[in-house]
C-alpha cells in the first residue's frame, strides 16, 4: 500500500454528516463520448497554488482527496490551458468562439487588439475627465470584458416544444454555462452582422463591450427582448416538464 | 408392402435407438451419479465427480460433452507440472528451486517463439488452476436433497455470502447499541487502507464465487460492504471486508523518470522523449542554466513565432517555478505548429523529472504534463448531415468514401 493508511473511525461518520464516504471506487458511470480516454480518467488540475499548500492547512476531506487522487489515472493537459497568469479561462473560450477554420492565431490577435483598444478608449477618457469621474472609471480591459459579458447574461430562456403539433416557445430557467454561452455568441453575433465592412472587428468589438459594461447596447437589447418575450408566454410555463 | 414396413419398421427402430441413446445420456446427467452411486452402493462423497454444465452453441450437431475434471485429474495435472518445471529450469541451466513462474514464461517463449498476434494462442505453461477453470463440486447427495439451504435461490454462494454480511452488519449494530455513546474511539482500531485498495470488480467476484451474477447483484453486494464498512467494526469485520478489497498502486509508482547523465565536464542533464499527433521531440534538459531553449538548431523565439506555442514550451518550467534555471537543447520533427509545441512540452516535463523531487514528480503527473494526449486524426464525413436531410431513400449503397470527405478532429 503506497499511500498512508486511513482510520476507519466510527467518529467519522459522526463528526461530518455532509462528507462523502467516498468508498466507492467503482469508476464512475459518466457519459463520456467519444473519448479516448477510459471513464476511470480524472481531469487535471493545472493550479499550482493548489499543490504548494501546507499540508497543516488542509481540511480531513481534502487530506482524502489528496491521498486518493494519487491512485487515479489522469487525463494529459490540453495544449491550451496554462497556469500563467495572463491565461484566463472566459477569454479562451471567447477566443475559441471567434476562431473560424481554426485560425487560432487571428482569433487570439484579434483579441488582445480589442483589449488594447479598450484599454486606450478608457485611458482617453480617464486623461480627459474630472477628479470625481477619474475615480469611476475602470480601465482594466479585463474587468470590462466580465463584467461586459456578465451584464449580457440572460437570466431566462425560451425553449420551442411541440404541443399538439405546434411549436410554442416556452421560458425555461437556462443553466450557468448556457447563460455564459448565449452572452458570448451573442456578443460576437452583433458585432460580425451589425458594422460597417470597413470597420475592423477589434474595433467594433470594443465598442460594443464598452455599452455593454456600461448596460447600453443591441446586446443588452437583444437580452432584454428575451425577458418580454418570456414574460409575454409565461403562461405557457406548465409546458415544461423538467 | 414389406419393403416399406421394413423402412418404417427400421425408422421406429433408429427413432427408439435414437430416444434410447438420449436417454442413456441423460442419465449420465444430474441423476447420473446418484444412479452410478446407487450401483456401486458407495456414499456420493467418497466419488466427488465434479461436473461442468454442458453447453451447445451449434445446432444440428451432439452436445459435445466436458471431461468431467476429477480431483485426482487435477492432482496429476499439478504433478506433472511441478515435474515439467523442475526439467524446464534443467533445460535453461538454472536452479529448480527458485523457478518462479516469470522464469517459465520467458523460457517457453524462448524455446518456442511465435509469431501469432492473438497472445492466447501462443504456446503457454502454467499451473492447472489457471487453466482449468474453477468447477462448483456437486451440490445434491445421493437422495437428490441439496446440501445447501439456499440452493432452489440458483445463487447459493452469493446469497449466502450476502446474508453473512448481513448478520456480521447486525451483530456490530447490537454492538454499538451496546457501548456507552461517548466511546466514540473504540479501544483497539484496525487499519483498513481505503485509498491504496479497491474492491473487487464483477468479474472477480464471479470468479471467486464460481457463479453468474447480474450488474445488479453486484452493486447490491458493494453496498452491503459499504453499509458493514460505516457501522462499527471490529477485526472479525474487517477481515471479511479486506478478502473482498485489492490493492492499487500509487500511479505515480509507474512513471518512469529518465536518468541523470553527466557531460565531458561533468555537468548533470537528462534527456526526455514526447510524443504528440505525429510530432516526435527529444529535449536535453541541463541542471544548471540560464533559461535558453534551441529547437533543432534555432533560438525558440524564431522557431515558434506564435505566443500560445511559447507558452507551452514555458509551462513544465513555470509551473515548478523553474524558469530561468535550465537550458535546454531540443529536436523535434512531423507534425504541425501546435503538435511539436506539445510534444516538446512532454519531452521538456519527462527530463525535468530527474532534477524533482517525489512530491513534485506526483503534482506534474496530476497537473496531466507527464502524459501525452491521446486525440488523433479521425475520417469524419461532412457530407453525412446532407445525407440525412435528404431523406430516407437516400440510403448509403457504396461503402466508398464520399466525396468531400475531410480529416477532422473528431476525438476528444
Amino acid at each position: 500500500m503506497a499511500a498512508s493508511a486511513l482510520k476507519v473511525v466510527r467518529s467519522w461518520s459522526g463528526l461530518a454528516p455532509g462528507v462523502t464516504f467516498a468508498v466507492w471506487s467503482i469508476p464512475r458511470q459518466t457519459q463520456v463520448r467519444w473519448s479516448r480516454y477510459s471513464p476511470e480518467f480524472r481531469d487535471p488540475l493545472t493550479d499550482k497554488e493548489h499543490y504548494r499548500k501546507p499540508v497543516a492547512g488542509l481540511t480531513e476531506e481534502e487530506k482524502y482527496e489528496k491521498e486518493l487522487k494519487k491512485t487515479q489515472l489522469i487525463k494529459a493537459a490540453p495544449t491550451t490551458t496554462t497556469c500563467s497568469v495572463f491565461a484566463d479561462p472566459v477569454i479562451s473560450k471567447f477566443t475559441n468562439m471567434m476562431m473560424k477554420g481554426g485560425n487560432k492565431i487571428l482569433a487570439r490577435s484579434l483579441i488582445t487588439q480589442t483589449l488594447e483598444a479598450v484599454k486606450r478608449k478608457q485611458f482617453e477618457k480617464h486623461r480627459t475627465a474630472s477628479a470625481e469621474e477619474q475615480a469611476i472609471i475602470e480601465r482594466n480591459p479585463y474587468i470590462i470584458f466580465h463584467q461586459a459579458l456578465k451584464n449580457c447574461e440572460p437570466v431566462i430562456g425560451l425553449v420551442p416544444i411541440l404541443r399538439g403539433g405546434h411549436f410554442y416557445q416556452v421560458p425555461v430557467p437556462l443553466a450557468d454555462q448556457r447563460r455564459r454561452f448565449l452572452a458570448m455568441k451573442w456578443m460576437i453575433t452583433e458585432c460580425r452582422e451589425h458594422k460597417h465592412r470597413r470597420i475592423l472587428m477589434p474595433e467594433k468589438l470594443s465598442h460594443e463591450l464598452l455599452q455593454a459594461f456600461h448596460n447600453q447596447g443591441p446586446v443588452i437589447k437583444r437580452k432584454q427582448e428575451m425577458h418580454k418575450m418570456a414574460e409575454a408566454n409565461r403562461a405557457l410555463a406548465h409546458y415544461r416538464w423538467w | 408392402m414389406a419393403a416399406p414396413c421394413a423402412s418404417l419398421g427400421a425408422v421406429v427402430s433408429c427413432r427408439l435407438f435414437l430416444g434410447s441413446r438420449v436417454i442413456l445420456a441423460r442419465s449420465k446427467g444430474p441423476w447420473g451419479a446418484s444412479a452410478a452411486g446407487l450401483q456401486a452402493g458407495a456414499a456420493p462423497q467418497l466419488s466427488r465427480l465434479i461436473r461442468t454444465t454442458v453447453v451447445t452453441t451449434k445446432k444440428n450437431v451432439p452436445a459435445s460433452r466436458h471431461e468431467p475434471y476429477t480431483e485426482d485429474f487435477i492432482k496429476k495435472q499439478v504433478e506433472e507440472f511441478n515435474i515439467g518445471k523442475r526439467h524446464l529450469a534443467n533445460m535453461m541451466g538454472e536452479d529448480p528451486e527458485t523457478f518462479t513462474q516469470e522464469d517459465v514464461d520467458r523460457a517457453i517463449t524462448y524455446l518456442f517463439p511465435s509469431g501469432l498476434f492473438e497472445k492466447r494462442a501462443r504456446p503457454v505453461m502454467k499451473h492447472p488452476e489457471q487453466i482449468f477453470p474453477r468447477q462448483r463440486a456437486m451440490q445434491w447427495g445421493e437422495d437428490g436433497r441439496p446440501f445447501h439451504f439456499l440452493f432452489y435461490t440458483g445463487k447459493q454462494a452469493y446469497y449466502s455470502l450476502m446474508h453473512d454480511i448481513y448478520g456480521k452488519i447486525l451483530q456490530a449494530e447490537s454492538r454499538e447499541s451496546q457501548l456507552p455513546p461517548k466511546n466514540l474511539l473504540p479501544a483497539n482500531t484496525e487499519v483498513i487502507d481505503l485509498i491504496g485498495s479497491r474492491w473487487l470488480i464483477k468479474e472477480e467476484l464471479e470468479e471467486m464465487l464460481v457463479e453468474k451474477l447480474s450488474d445488479q447483484d453486484y452493486v447490491q453486494f458493494i453496498r452491503l460492504l459499504e453499509k458493514l464498512l460505516r457501522s462499527a467494526c471490529g477485526p472479525g469485520e474487517q477481515e471479511l471486508v479486506r478478502r473482498f478489497r485489492r490493492s492499487v498502486a500509487a500511479r505515480s509508482q509507474q512513471q518512469q523518470i529518465p536518468p541523470v547523465q553527466h557531460d565531458a565536464q561533468g555537468a548533470p542533464f537528462s534527456i526526455g522523449q514526447g510524443r504528440r499527433k505525429t510530432a516526435q521531440a527529444e529535449a536535453v534538459v541541463t541542471a544548471q542554466g540560464s533559461g535558453r531553449i534551441q529547437v533543432n538548431g534555432e533560438d525558440y523565439l524564431h522557431y515558434f513565432p506564435v505566443l500560445q506555442d511559447r507558452e507551452q514550451l514555458m509551462f513544465p518550467f513555470h509551473f515548478l517555478d523553474r524558469l530561468g534555471k535550465h537550458d535546454v537543447t531540443c529536436t523535434v520533427s512531423g507534425g504541425g505548429r501546435s503538435a511539436q509545441a506539445g510534444a516538446l512540452r512532454l519531452a521538456m516535463a519527462r527530463a525535468l523529472c530527474s532534477f524533482i523531487s517525489k512530491d513534485e514528480v506526483e503534482w506534474m503527473r496530476q497537473a496531466g504534463w507527464t502524459r501525452s494526449g491521446l486525440r488523433r486524426m479521425r475520417m469524419c464525413p461532412p457530407a453525412w448531415s446532407r445525407i440525412q436531410s435528404s431523406g430516407i431513400g437516400t440510403a448509403l449503397s457504396t461503402a466508398q468514401p464520399l466525396p468531400g470527405m475531410q480529416h477532422q478532429l473528431c476525438l476528444l
